[in-house]
Protein backbone atom coordinates (compact mmCIF):
# COMPACT_ATOMS: atom_id res chain seq x y z
CA UNK A 1 0.00 0.00 0.00
CA UNK A 2 1.34 3.46 -1.26
CA UNK A 3 0.98 6.54 1.07
CA UNK A 4 -1.75 7.63 -1.47
CA UNK A 5 -4.11 4.93 -1.04
CA UNK A 6 -3.75 5.52 2.84
CA UNK A 7 -4.59 9.27 2.67
CA UNK A 8 -7.53 8.40 0.19
CA UNK A 9 -8.77 5.40 3.00
CA UNK A 10 -8.44 7.92 5.78
CA UNK A 11 -10.08 10.94 4.02
CA UNK A 12 -12.89 8.14 3.40
CA UNK A 13 -13.42 6.82 7.30
CA UNK A 14 -13.32 11.10 8.38
CA UNK A 15 -16.22 11.64 5.67
CA UNK A 16 -18.31 8.79 6.94
CA UNK A 17 -17.60 9.66 10.44
CA UNK A 18 -18.99 12.82 9.67
CA UNK A 19 -22.07 11.49 7.33
CA UNK A 20 -22.73 9.44 11.17
CA UNK A 21 -22.05 12.59 12.84
CA UNK A 22 -24.52 14.32 10.66
CA UNK A 23 -26.86 11.30 11.08
CA UNK A 24 -26.79 10.95 14.85
CA UNK A 25 -27.98 15.23 15.05
CA UNK A 26 -30.35 15.07 12.64
CA UNK A 27 -31.87 11.74 14.69
CA UNK A 28 -31.96 13.80 17.86
CA UNK A 29 -33.40 16.87 15.88
CA UNK A 30 -36.41 14.45 14.95
CA UNK A 31 -37.10 13.00 18.29
CA UNK A 32 -37.18 16.31 19.66
CA UNK A 33 -39.78 17.18 17.21
CA UNK A 34 -41.99 14.60 18.17
CA UNK A 35 -41.29 15.23 22.30
CA UNK A 36 -42.42 18.65 22.24
CA UNK A 37 -45.32 18.38 19.86
CA UNK A 38 -46.13 15.54 21.83
CA UNK A 39 -45.72 17.78 25.01
CA UNK A 40 -47.84 20.73 22.92
CA UNK A 41 -50.73 18.63 22.45
CA UNK A 42 -50.62 17.41 26.01
CA UNK A 43 -51.39 20.79 26.86
CA UNK A 44 -53.73 21.81 24.25
CA UNK A 45 -56.10 19.09 25.33
CA UNK A 46 -55.60 19.69 28.55
CA UNK A 47 -56.63 23.47 27.89
CA UNK A 48 -59.78 22.06 26.06
CA UNK A 49 -60.58 19.94 28.98
CA UNK A 50 -60.93 22.81 31.19
CA UNK A 51 -62.17 24.95 28.73
CA UNK A 52 -65.47 22.53 28.80
CA UNK A 53 -65.14 22.71 32.80
CA UNK A 54 -65.39 26.22 32.33
CA UNK A 55 -68.30 26.11 30.27
CA UNK A 56 -70.29 23.67 32.52
CA UNK A 57 -69.60 26.34 35.39
CA UNK A 58 -70.95 29.60 36.64
CA UNK A 59 -68.17 31.65 34.73
CA UNK A 60 -69.50 31.05 31.14
CA UNK A 61 -73.52 32.44 30.53
CA UNK A 62 -75.37 30.40 28.41
CA UNK A 63 -74.23 31.53 25.15
CA UNK A 64 -70.34 31.63 25.75
CA UNK A 65 -71.25 28.19 26.91
CA UNK A 66 -72.57 26.94 23.48
CA UNK A 67 -69.68 28.59 21.91
CA UNK A 68 -66.99 27.58 24.10
CA UNK A 69 -68.40 23.80 24.33
CA UNK A 70 -68.42 23.98 20.53
CA UNK A 71 -64.80 25.40 20.04
CA UNK A 72 -63.51 23.24 22.91
CA UNK A 73 -64.70 19.97 20.44
CA UNK A 74 -63.52 21.00 17.79
CA UNK A 75 -60.37 21.38 18.57
CA UNK A 76 -60.05 17.96 20.11
CA UNK A 77 -61.27 16.42 17.35
CA UNK A 78 -59.84 18.46 14.37
CA UNK A 79 -57.79 16.61 11.93
CA UNK A 80 -53.94 17.18 12.15
CA UNK A 81 -54.55 19.78 9.32
CA UNK A 82 -57.80 21.65 10.68
CA UNK A 83 -55.81 21.54 14.17
CA UNK A 84 -54.22 24.96 14.23
CA UNK A 85 -57.32 26.78 13.05
CA UNK A 86 -59.40 25.16 15.85
CA UNK A 87 -57.00 25.57 18.75
CA UNK A 88 -56.67 29.71 17.32
CA UNK A 89 -60.50 29.26 17.38
CA UNK A 90 -60.91 28.08 21.37
CA UNK A 91 -57.68 30.73 21.94
CA UNK A 92 -59.61 33.41 20.89
CA UNK A 93 -63.52 32.47 22.71
CA UNK A 94 -61.40 31.66 25.87
CA UNK A 95 -59.54 35.21 25.62
CA UNK A 96 -62.86 36.88 24.77
CA UNK A 97 -64.77 35.47 28.01
CA UNK A 98 -60.83 36.11 30.13
CA UNK A 99 -61.59 39.77 29.63
CA UNK A 100 -65.42 40.05 30.72
CA UNK A 101 -64.93 37.54 33.65
CA UNK A 102 -62.21 39.34 36.00
CA UNK A 103 -64.82 39.97 38.49
CA UNK A 104 -65.68 36.38 39.75
CA UNK A 105 -66.18 35.46 43.02
CA UNK A 106 -66.87 31.91 43.64
CA UNK A 107 -63.68 29.87 44.83
CA UNK A 108 -64.32 26.73 42.19
CA UNK A 109 -64.40 29.48 39.37
CA UNK A 110 -61.09 31.39 40.87
CA UNK A 111 -59.10 27.99 40.43
CA UNK A 112 -60.70 27.36 37.22
CA UNK A 113 -59.36 30.83 36.21
CA UNK A 114 -55.78 30.27 37.62
CA UNK A 115 -55.49 27.05 36.59
CA UNK A 116 -56.40 27.88 32.84
CA UNK A 117 -54.01 31.02 32.78
CA UNK A 118 -51.18 28.93 34.34
CA UNK A 119 -51.74 26.43 31.21
CA UNK A 120 -51.46 29.53 28.74
CA UNK A 121 -47.99 30.50 30.10
CA UNK A 122 -47.15 27.07 30.06
CA UNK A 123 -48.56 26.26 26.22
CA UNK A 124 -46.87 29.82 25.04
CA UNK A 125 -43.59 27.99 26.78
CA UNK A 126 -44.16 25.23 24.52
CA UNK A 127 -45.31 26.86 21.26
CA UNK A 128 -41.76 28.22 21.35
CA UNK A 129 -40.19 25.02 22.00
CA UNK A 130 -41.86 23.46 19.32
CA UNK A 131 -41.59 26.00 16.57
CA UNK A 132 -37.75 25.94 17.09
CA UNK A 133 -37.37 22.30 16.83
CA UNK A 134 -39.56 22.19 13.36
CA UNK A 135 -37.66 25.15 11.64
CA UNK A 136 -34.57 23.67 13.31
CA UNK A 137 -35.17 20.13 11.32
CA UNK A 138 -36.47 21.94 8.18
CA UNK A 139 -33.10 23.99 8.08
CA UNK A 140 -30.67 20.93 8.54
CA UNK A 141 -32.44 18.79 6.35
CA UNK A 142 -32.56 20.78 3.46
CA UNK A 143 -28.44 20.77 3.09
CA UNK A 144 -27.15 19.20 0.24
CA UNK A 145 -25.33 16.83 1.98
CA UNK A 146 -28.29 15.55 4.09
CA UNK A 147 -30.60 14.92 0.88
CA UNK A 148 -27.82 13.83 -1.50
CA UNK A 149 -26.96 10.83 0.87
CA UNK A 150 -30.34 10.15 2.02
CA UNK A 151 -29.61 10.60 6.18
CA UNK A 152 -33.17 11.26 6.55
CA UNK A 153 -34.28 8.19 6.11
CA UNK A 154 -38.03 7.84 5.81
CA UNK A 155 -38.62 10.51 8.57
CA UNK A 156 -41.40 12.68 7.59
CA UNK A 157 -40.52 16.25 7.47
CA UNK A 158 -41.98 18.02 10.35
CA UNK A 159 -44.86 20.68 9.26
CA UNK A 160 -44.72 24.14 10.50
CA UNK A 161 -47.67 24.15 12.66
CA UNK A 162 -49.13 27.70 12.48
CA UNK A 163 -49.92 29.43 15.78
CA UNK A 164 -51.21 32.71 16.79
CA UNK A 165 -49.14 33.68 19.50
CA UNK A 166 -51.31 36.70 20.30
CA UNK A 167 -54.55 35.26 20.77
CA UNK A 168 -52.90 33.16 23.52
CA UNK B 1 -46.45 24.52 44.51
CA UNK B 2 -45.49 21.11 44.92
CA UNK B 3 -43.23 19.09 42.68
CA UNK B 4 -41.59 16.26 42.03
CA UNK B 5 -38.17 15.59 43.77
CA UNK B 6 -35.60 16.11 41.04
CA UNK B 7 -31.39 15.72 40.00
CA UNK B 8 -30.96 18.95 38.96
CA UNK B 9 -26.96 19.82 37.60
CA UNK B 10 -26.44 23.21 37.18
CA UNK B 11 -22.93 24.34 34.78
CA UNK B 12 -21.65 27.96 35.89
CA UNK B 13 -19.26 29.13 33.49
CA UNK B 14 -17.06 31.84 35.33
CA UNK B 15 -14.93 31.49 38.44
CA UNK B 16 -17.84 31.14 41.58
CA UNK B 17 -15.15 33.11 44.21
CA UNK B 18 -15.47 36.28 42.23
CA UNK B 19 -19.33 38.00 42.19
CA UNK B 20 -20.78 38.53 39.34
CA UNK B 21 -24.52 38.71 38.25
CA UNK B 22 -24.33 34.97 36.45
CA UNK B 23 -22.66 33.38 40.02
CA UNK B 24 -25.19 35.08 41.94
CA UNK B 25 -28.50 34.18 39.82
CA UNK B 26 -26.90 30.71 39.79
CA UNK B 27 -26.66 30.67 43.92
CA UNK B 28 -30.37 32.00 44.22
CA UNK B 29 -31.75 29.47 41.91
CA UNK B 30 -30.06 27.21 43.63
CA UNK B 31 -31.48 27.83 46.96
CA UNK B 32 -34.52 27.97 45.71
CA UNK B 33 -34.69 24.91 44.15
CA UNK B 34 -32.88 23.02 47.02
CA UNK B 35 -35.56 24.34 49.47
CA UNK B 36 -38.14 23.39 47.02
CA UNK B 37 -36.94 19.74 47.59
CA UNK B 38 -35.02 19.50 44.30
CA UNK B 39 -31.35 17.88 44.59
CA UNK B 40 -29.26 20.32 43.20
CA UNK B 41 -25.39 20.06 42.43
CA UNK B 42 -23.49 23.15 40.97
CA UNK B 43 -20.44 22.66 38.64
CA UNK B 44 -17.98 25.87 39.02
CA UNK B 45 -14.34 26.77 38.33
CA UNK B 46 -13.06 27.61 41.63
CA UNK B 47 -9.97 29.01 43.11
CA UNK B 48 -10.24 28.10 46.59
CA UNK B 49 -12.11 24.85 47.70
CA UNK B 50 -12.65 25.60 51.21
CA UNK B 51 -15.69 28.09 51.73
CA UNK B 52 -17.87 26.67 48.98
CA UNK B 53 -21.75 26.02 49.48
CA UNK B 54 -22.84 22.24 49.66
CA UNK B 55 -23.95 22.40 46.33
CA UNK B 56 -21.05 23.60 44.08
CA UNK B 57 -18.39 21.14 42.88
CA UNK B 58 -14.81 22.47 41.86
CA UNK B 59 -14.24 21.77 37.96
CA UNK B 60 -10.62 23.56 38.44
CA UNK B 61 -8.94 26.45 38.82
CA UNK B 62 -10.21 29.27 36.71
CA UNK B 63 -8.30 31.39 33.73
CA UNK B 64 -8.97 35.01 33.34
CA UNK B 65 -9.10 36.49 29.68
CA UNK B 66 -10.64 39.35 28.07
CA UNK B 67 -13.89 38.75 27.18
CA UNK B 68 -16.62 41.11 26.42
CA UNK B 69 -15.08 44.64 27.56
CA UNK B 70 -14.21 42.80 31.22
CA UNK B 71 -12.06 40.19 32.55
CA UNK B 72 -13.87 36.92 32.77
CA UNK B 73 -12.71 34.09 34.83
CA UNK B 74 -13.72 31.21 32.81
CA UNK B 75 -12.10 27.19 32.23
CA UNK B 76 -11.50 24.54 29.82
CA UNK B 77 -9.07 22.41 28.72
CA UNK B 78 -9.03 18.46 28.37
CA UNK B 79 -8.49 18.03 32.58
CA UNK B 80 -11.72 20.17 33.13
CA UNK B 81 -13.14 18.24 30.35
CA UNK B 82 -12.60 14.93 31.95
CA UNK B 83 -14.14 16.38 35.09
CA UNK B 84 -17.27 17.63 33.51
CA UNK B 85 -17.59 14.07 32.13
CA UNK B 86 -16.95 12.24 35.08
CA UNK B 87 -20.09 14.79 36.81
CA UNK B 88 -22.15 14.17 34.23
CA UNK B 89 -21.81 10.35 34.28
CA UNK B 90 -21.76 10.16 38.21
CA UNK B 91 -24.52 12.97 39.05
CA UNK B 92 -27.43 10.82 37.68
CA UNK B 93 -29.45 13.95 36.97
CA UNK B 94 -32.50 14.55 35.60
CA UNK B 95 -31.63 17.65 33.79
CA UNK B 96 -28.79 20.00 33.04
CA UNK B 97 -29.22 23.62 33.33
CA UNK B 98 -26.40 25.45 31.40
CA UNK B 99 -25.16 28.88 31.69
CA UNK B 100 -23.60 30.79 28.85
CA UNK B 101 -23.22 27.97 26.71
CA UNK B 102 -21.76 29.87 24.16
CA UNK B 103 -19.11 31.40 25.69
CA UNK B 104 -15.24 28.70 25.85
CA UNK B 105 -16.31 27.44 29.23
CA UNK B 106 -16.70 24.62 31.03
CA UNK B 107 -20.63 24.84 30.34
CA UNK B 108 -19.80 24.81 26.73
CA UNK B 109 -17.92 21.33 27.06
CA UNK B 110 -20.79 20.08 29.14
CA UNK B 111 -23.40 20.92 26.58
CA UNK B 112 -20.95 18.65 24.16
CA UNK B 113 -20.45 15.76 26.58
CA UNK B 114 -24.08 15.80 27.45
CA UNK B 115 -27.39 14.27 26.03
CA UNK B 116 -30.85 14.08 26.89
CA UNK B 117 -33.12 17.42 29.26
CA UNK B 118 -30.69 20.36 28.68
CA UNK B 119 -31.65 23.49 29.22
CA UNK B 120 -29.34 26.51 28.52
CA UNK B 121 -29.69 30.54 29.58
CA UNK B 122 -27.94 32.96 28.11
CA UNK B 123 -27.34 35.65 30.06
CA UNK B 124 -24.93 38.32 27.52
CA UNK B 125 -25.86 40.41 24.93
CA UNK B 126 -23.07 41.99 23.07
CA UNK B 127 -23.53 43.61 18.67
CA UNK B 128 -22.64 41.47 15.71
CA UNK B 129 -19.19 40.61 15.68
CA UNK B 130 -17.32 39.66 13.21
CA UNK B 131 -15.51 36.58 15.22
CA UNK B 132 -18.63 35.35 15.13
CA UNK B 133 -18.91 34.24 11.37
CA UNK B 134 -16.39 31.93 12.16
CA UNK B 135 -17.18 30.42 15.54
CA UNK B 136 -20.88 29.85 14.49
CA UNK B 137 -20.90 26.53 12.31
CA UNK B 138 -18.55 25.02 15.44
CA UNK B 139 -20.84 26.09 17.98
CA UNK B 140 -24.53 25.31 15.80
CA UNK B 141 -24.35 21.95 16.72
CA UNK B 142 -23.73 21.93 20.30
CA UNK B 143 -26.24 24.51 21.10
CA UNK B 144 -28.72 22.52 19.23
CA UNK B 145 -28.58 19.88 21.81
CA UNK B 146 -30.47 22.46 24.10
CA UNK B 147 -33.78 21.23 24.21
CA UNK B 148 -35.03 24.34 25.44
CA UNK B 149 -32.69 28.04 25.43
CA UNK B 150 -33.59 30.42 27.95
CA UNK B 151 -32.39 34.34 27.54
CA UNK B 152 -32.40 36.93 30.77
CA UNK B 153 -33.72 39.73 28.43
CA UNK B 154 -34.76 40.75 25.21
CA UNK B 155 -31.52 42.23 24.31
CA UNK B 156 -29.39 38.76 25.54
CA UNK B 157 -32.12 36.90 22.94
CA UNK B 158 -32.01 39.15 20.31
CA UNK B 159 -28.27 38.61 20.43
CA UNK B 160 -28.73 34.82 20.12
CA UNK B 161 -31.08 35.28 17.06
CA UNK B 162 -28.29 36.93 15.55
CA UNK B 163 -25.56 35.06 16.03
CA UNK B 164 -26.58 31.93 16.61
CA UNK B 165 -30.27 31.74 14.46
CA UNK B 166 -32.23 30.15 17.00
CA UNK B 167 -34.90 31.70 19.57
CA UNK B 168 -35.53 31.62 23.16
CA UNK B 169 -37.95 31.89 25.74
CA UNK B 170 -37.43 35.25 28.01
CA UNK B 171 -37.01 34.55 32.18
CA UNK B 172 -35.78 37.80 33.62
CA UNK B 173 -33.59 37.38 36.37
CA UNK B 174 -34.35 37.14 39.74
CA UNK B 175 -34.08 39.20 42.76
CA UNK B 176 -35.54 39.19 46.36
CA UNK B 177 -38.20 41.85 45.83
CA UNK B 178 -39.59 41.45 49.08
CA UNK B 179 -36.86 41.37 51.10
CA UNK B 180 -35.38 44.56 49.64
CA UNK B 181 -38.69 46.45 49.96
CA UNK B 182 -38.16 46.53 53.56
CA UNK B 183 -35.31 48.59 53.79
CA UNK B 184 -34.82 51.10 56.62
CA UNK B 185 -34.19 54.69 56.04
CA UNK B 186 -30.54 55.27 57.25
CA UNK B 187 -29.75 59.57 57.61
CA UNK B 188 -25.66 59.14 56.71
CA UNK B 189 -27.12 58.16 53.48
CA UNK B 190 -30.45 60.38 53.12
CA UNK B 191 -30.23 63.69 50.98
CA UNK B 192 -29.04 64.91 47.86
CA UNK B 193 -26.88 61.74 47.72
CA UNK B 194 -26.25 60.02 44.45
CA UNK B 195 -25.56 56.20 44.73
CA UNK B 196 -23.58 53.63 42.49
CA UNK B 197 -23.34 49.87 43.43
CA UNK B 198 -20.66 47.90 41.65
CA UNK B 199 -17.15 47.18 40.37
CA UNK B 200 -16.65 50.97 39.91
CA UNK B 201 -13.32 50.71 38.15
CA UNK B 202 -14.61 48.99 35.42
CA UNK B 203 -14.55 51.33 32.66
CA UNK B 204 -18.17 50.41 31.10
CA UNK B 205 -19.69 50.60 34.50
CA UNK B 206 -19.25 54.45 33.10
CA UNK B 207 -18.73 55.90 36.69
CA UNK B 208 -16.50 58.44 34.82
CA UNK B 209 -19.22 59.79 33.05
CA UNK B 210 -20.85 60.50 36.41
CA UNK B 211 -17.23 62.37 37.58
CA UNK B 212 -17.93 64.71 34.40
CA UNK B 213 -20.95 65.36 35.30
CA UNK B 214 -20.21 66.50 38.93
CA UNK B 215 -19.09 69.97 38.22
CA UNK B 216 -22.33 70.67 36.32
CA UNK B 217 -24.67 69.31 39.19
CA UNK B 218 -22.92 70.74 42.06
CA UNK B 219 -23.52 74.29 40.46
CA UNK B 220 -27.50 73.28 40.58
CA UNK B 221 -27.56 71.41 43.77
CA UNK B 222 -24.35 72.54 46.15
CA UNK B 223 -24.38 69.66 48.73
CA UNK B 224 -24.70 66.81 46.47
CA UNK B 225 -22.49 63.42 47.77
CA UNK B 226 -22.00 60.48 45.73
CA UNK B 227 -21.28 57.08 47.81
CA UNK B 228 -19.72 54.30 45.57
CA UNK B 229 -20.86 50.73 47.28
CA UNK B 230 -18.84 47.72 45.78
CA UNK B 231 -15.01 46.07 45.75
CA UNK B 232 -12.12 48.03 43.96
CA UNK B 233 -9.35 50.37 44.75
CA UNK B 234 -10.71 53.62 45.99
CA UNK B 235 -7.72 55.49 46.26
CA UNK B 236 -6.60 54.39 42.63
CA UNK B 237 -10.07 55.67 41.23
CA UNK B 238 -10.16 58.84 43.08
CA UNK B 239 -6.53 59.33 41.17
CA UNK B 240 -8.31 59.70 38.05
CA UNK B 241 -10.82 61.90 39.82
CA UNK B 242 -9.78 65.96 40.06
CA UNK B 243 -8.98 66.45 43.45
CA UNK B 244 -10.86 69.48 44.47
CA UNK B 245 -14.33 66.59 44.21
CA UNK B 246 -12.58 64.50 45.91
CA UNK B 247 -14.43 65.43 49.10
CA UNK B 248 -17.45 64.61 47.28
CA UNK B 249 -16.51 60.57 47.03
CA UNK B 250 -17.44 58.17 50.12
CA UNK B 251 -16.69 55.01 49.57
CA UNK B 252 -18.44 51.46 51.72
CA UNK B 253 -16.21 48.53 49.86
CA UNK B 254 -18.83 45.40 49.59
CA UNK B 255 -21.74 45.81 51.52
CA UNK B 256 -24.33 43.06 52.78
CA UNK B 257 -27.76 42.04 51.46
CA UNK B 258 -29.25 44.25 54.36
CA UNK B 259 -26.84 47.10 54.12
CA UNK B 260 -27.64 47.40 50.21
CA UNK B 261 -31.81 47.15 50.74
CA UNK B 262 -31.14 50.05 53.33
CA UNK B 263 -28.77 52.13 50.87
CA UNK B 264 -31.14 51.41 47.80
CA UNK B 265 -33.86 52.53 50.13
CA UNK B 266 -32.04 55.69 51.51
CA UNK B 267 -30.21 57.76 48.89
CA UNK B 268 -31.26 60.46 46.39
CA UNK B 269 -31.17 58.85 43.25
CA UNK B 270 -29.09 55.81 41.84
CA UNK B 271 -27.33 56.18 39.30
CA UNK B 272 -26.39 53.36 36.45
CA UNK B 273 -24.46 55.26 33.81
CA UNK B 274 -23.11 51.90 32.08
CA UNK B 275 -21.88 52.68 28.89
CA UNK B 276 -22.65 49.01 27.31
CA UNK B 277 -22.07 44.88 27.60
CA UNK B 278 -25.28 44.64 30.22
CA UNK B 279 -28.11 42.69 29.35
CA UNK B 280 -30.31 42.91 31.75
CA UNK B 281 -29.04 45.11 34.62
CA UNK B 282 -30.00 43.23 37.60
CA UNK B 283 -28.62 46.31 40.17
CA UNK B 284 -31.17 48.26 38.46
CA UNK B 285 -34.48 45.89 39.20
CA UNK B 286 -32.73 45.57 42.49
CA UNK B 287 -32.98 49.69 43.00
CA UNK B 288 -36.19 49.74 42.17
CA UNK B 289 -37.66 46.93 44.53
CA UNK B 290 -36.01 48.93 47.60
CA UNK B 291 -37.44 52.01 46.24
CA UNK B 292 -34.86 54.09 44.57
CA UNK B 293 -35.13 56.65 42.11
CA UNK B 294 -32.82 55.74 39.10
CA UNK B 295 -31.22 57.24 36.76
CA UNK B 296 -29.51 54.83 33.70
CA UNK B 297 -28.46 55.52 30.49
CA UNK B 298 -30.00 54.72 27.29
CA UNK B 299 -28.44 51.17 26.34
CA UNK B 300 -31.51 48.71 25.04
CA UNK B 301 -31.17 46.72 28.08
CA UNK B 302 -31.64 49.41 30.35
CA UNK B 303 -34.38 50.83 28.12
CA UNK B 304 -35.85 47.86 28.32
CA UNK B 305 -36.34 47.21 31.73
CA UNK B 306 -37.41 50.68 32.81
CA UNK B 307 -40.20 50.74 29.97
CA UNK B 308 -38.11 53.36 28.37
CA UNK B 309 -38.25 55.95 31.16
CA UNK B 310 -41.74 55.01 32.89
CA UNK B 311 -39.64 53.45 35.68
CA UNK B 312 -36.76 55.80 35.59
CA UNK B 313 -35.00 58.80 34.25
CA UNK B 314 -32.70 57.97 30.85
CA UNK B 315 -30.08 59.74 30.00
CA UNK B 316 -28.41 59.56 26.35
CA UNK B 317 -25.27 56.97 26.93
CA UNK B 318 -21.87 58.53 27.49
CA UNK B 319 -23.15 62.12 27.70
CA UNK B 320 -22.10 63.90 30.52
CA UNK B 321 -24.16 66.85 30.47
CA UNK B 322 -27.37 64.41 29.43
CA UNK B 323 -26.49 62.70 32.82
CA UNK B 324 -26.03 66.45 34.81
CA UNK B 325 -29.40 67.29 33.26
CA UNK B 326 -31.35 64.07 34.21
CA UNK B 327 -29.97 64.29 37.88
CA UNK B 328 -30.86 67.63 39.12
CA UNK B 329 -34.07 67.55 37.26
CA UNK B 330 -34.53 64.53 39.86
CA UNK B 331 -33.35 66.02 42.82
CA UNK B 332 -35.22 69.10 42.48
CA UNK B 333 -38.47 67.85 41.80
CA UNK B 334 -39.95 66.03 44.80
CA UNK B 335 -43.19 65.15 43.44
CA UNK B 336 -42.15 63.05 39.89
CA UNK B 337 -39.23 61.19 42.35
CA UNK B 338 -41.65 59.87 44.74
CA UNK B 339 -44.11 58.31 41.90
CA UNK B 340 -41.33 56.80 40.01
CA UNK B 341 -39.86 55.54 43.41
CA UNK B 342 -43.76 54.23 44.21
CA UNK B 343 -44.48 52.59 40.48
CA UNK B 344 -40.79 50.91 40.33
CA UNK B 345 -41.74 49.29 43.54
CA UNK B 346 -44.64 47.59 42.41
CA UNK B 347 -43.30 46.92 38.75
CA UNK B 348 -40.19 45.21 40.31
CA UNK B 349 -42.57 42.41 41.96
CA UNK B 350 -42.27 40.94 38.01
CA UNK B 351 -38.72 40.10 39.34
CA UNK B 352 -39.19 38.20 42.20
CA UNK B 353 -37.49 34.78 42.60
CA UNK B 354 -40.94 32.93 43.48
CA UNK B 355 -42.19 34.33 40.28
CA UNK B 356 -38.55 33.84 38.35
CA UNK B 357 -37.90 30.73 39.34
CA UNK B 358 -41.56 29.00 38.90
CA UNK B 359 -41.21 30.46 35.09
CA UNK B 360 -37.84 28.40 35.08
CA UNK B 361 -39.10 25.03 36.22
CA UNK B 362 -41.71 25.57 33.71
CA UNK B 363 -39.29 25.22 31.39
CA UNK B 364 -37.17 22.79 32.91
CA UNK B 365 -40.98 20.74 33.24
CA UNK B 366 -41.03 20.75 29.12
CA UNK B 367 -37.65 20.01 28.63
CA UNK B 368 -37.60 16.45 30.78
CA UNK B 369 -40.96 15.45 28.46
CA UNK B 370 -39.81 12.14 27.04
CA UNK B 371 -36.22 12.74 27.08
CA UNK B 372 -35.66 10.32 30.24
CA UNK B 373 -31.82 10.96 32.34
CA UNK B 374 -29.18 13.03 31.22
CA UNK B 375 -26.52 10.67 29.94
CA UNK B 376 -23.06 11.41 28.05
CA UNK B 377 -23.46 11.28 24.23
CA UNK B 378 -22.96 8.49 22.37
CA UNK B 379 -19.56 10.14 20.80
CA UNK B 380 -18.41 10.25 24.14
CA UNK B 381 -19.11 6.77 25.57
CA UNK B 382 -17.42 5.10 22.92
CA UNK B 383 -14.38 7.11 23.19
CA UNK B 384 -14.75 5.79 26.84
CA UNK B 385 -14.88 2.57 26.35
CA UNK B 386 -11.78 2.82 23.83
CA UNK B 387 -10.02 4.11 26.87
CA UNK B 388 -10.86 1.66 28.86
CA UNK B 389 -12.77 4.23 31.50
Amino acid sequence: MNFKSLLLLFLIAIFAWYLSFLATRLDRLHHRVETSWANLDGLLQRRAAIAIEIARSEIADPASSLLLTFAAHQARDASVKDRSQAETGLSGTLGILLETSETMQGAIEQELLRELSDLNEKIKVAISLHVESVNRTQLIRSKWIIRTFRLAGRAPLPVTYEFEADVL
Amino acid sequence: MTFDRKRIGIVCPYGWDTPGGVQAHIADLATFLISQGHHVSVLAPTSEEANLPDYVVSAGKPISIPYNGAVARILFGPIAFSRVKSWIAQGDFDLLHLHEPAIPSISLLACFAAEGPLVGTFHASAKRQKAIFAIGPILEPVIEKLTARIAVSEAARETLTEHLETDAVVVPNGIYARRLAQGSLNPQWEGNSIGFIGRFQEPRKGLSILVDALPAIIGEVPDIRIIVAGPGDAEEFLEGVPSHLHSRFSFLGRISEQEKADFLHSIGVYVAPNTGGESFGIILAEALAAGAAVVASDIPAFQALLGNGKYGSLFASEDSSSLAESITALLKDRKTREQLKLDGKVYAQNFDWDEVANRIYDVYEMAMVGLGKVTLSSENRGWNKFLGK
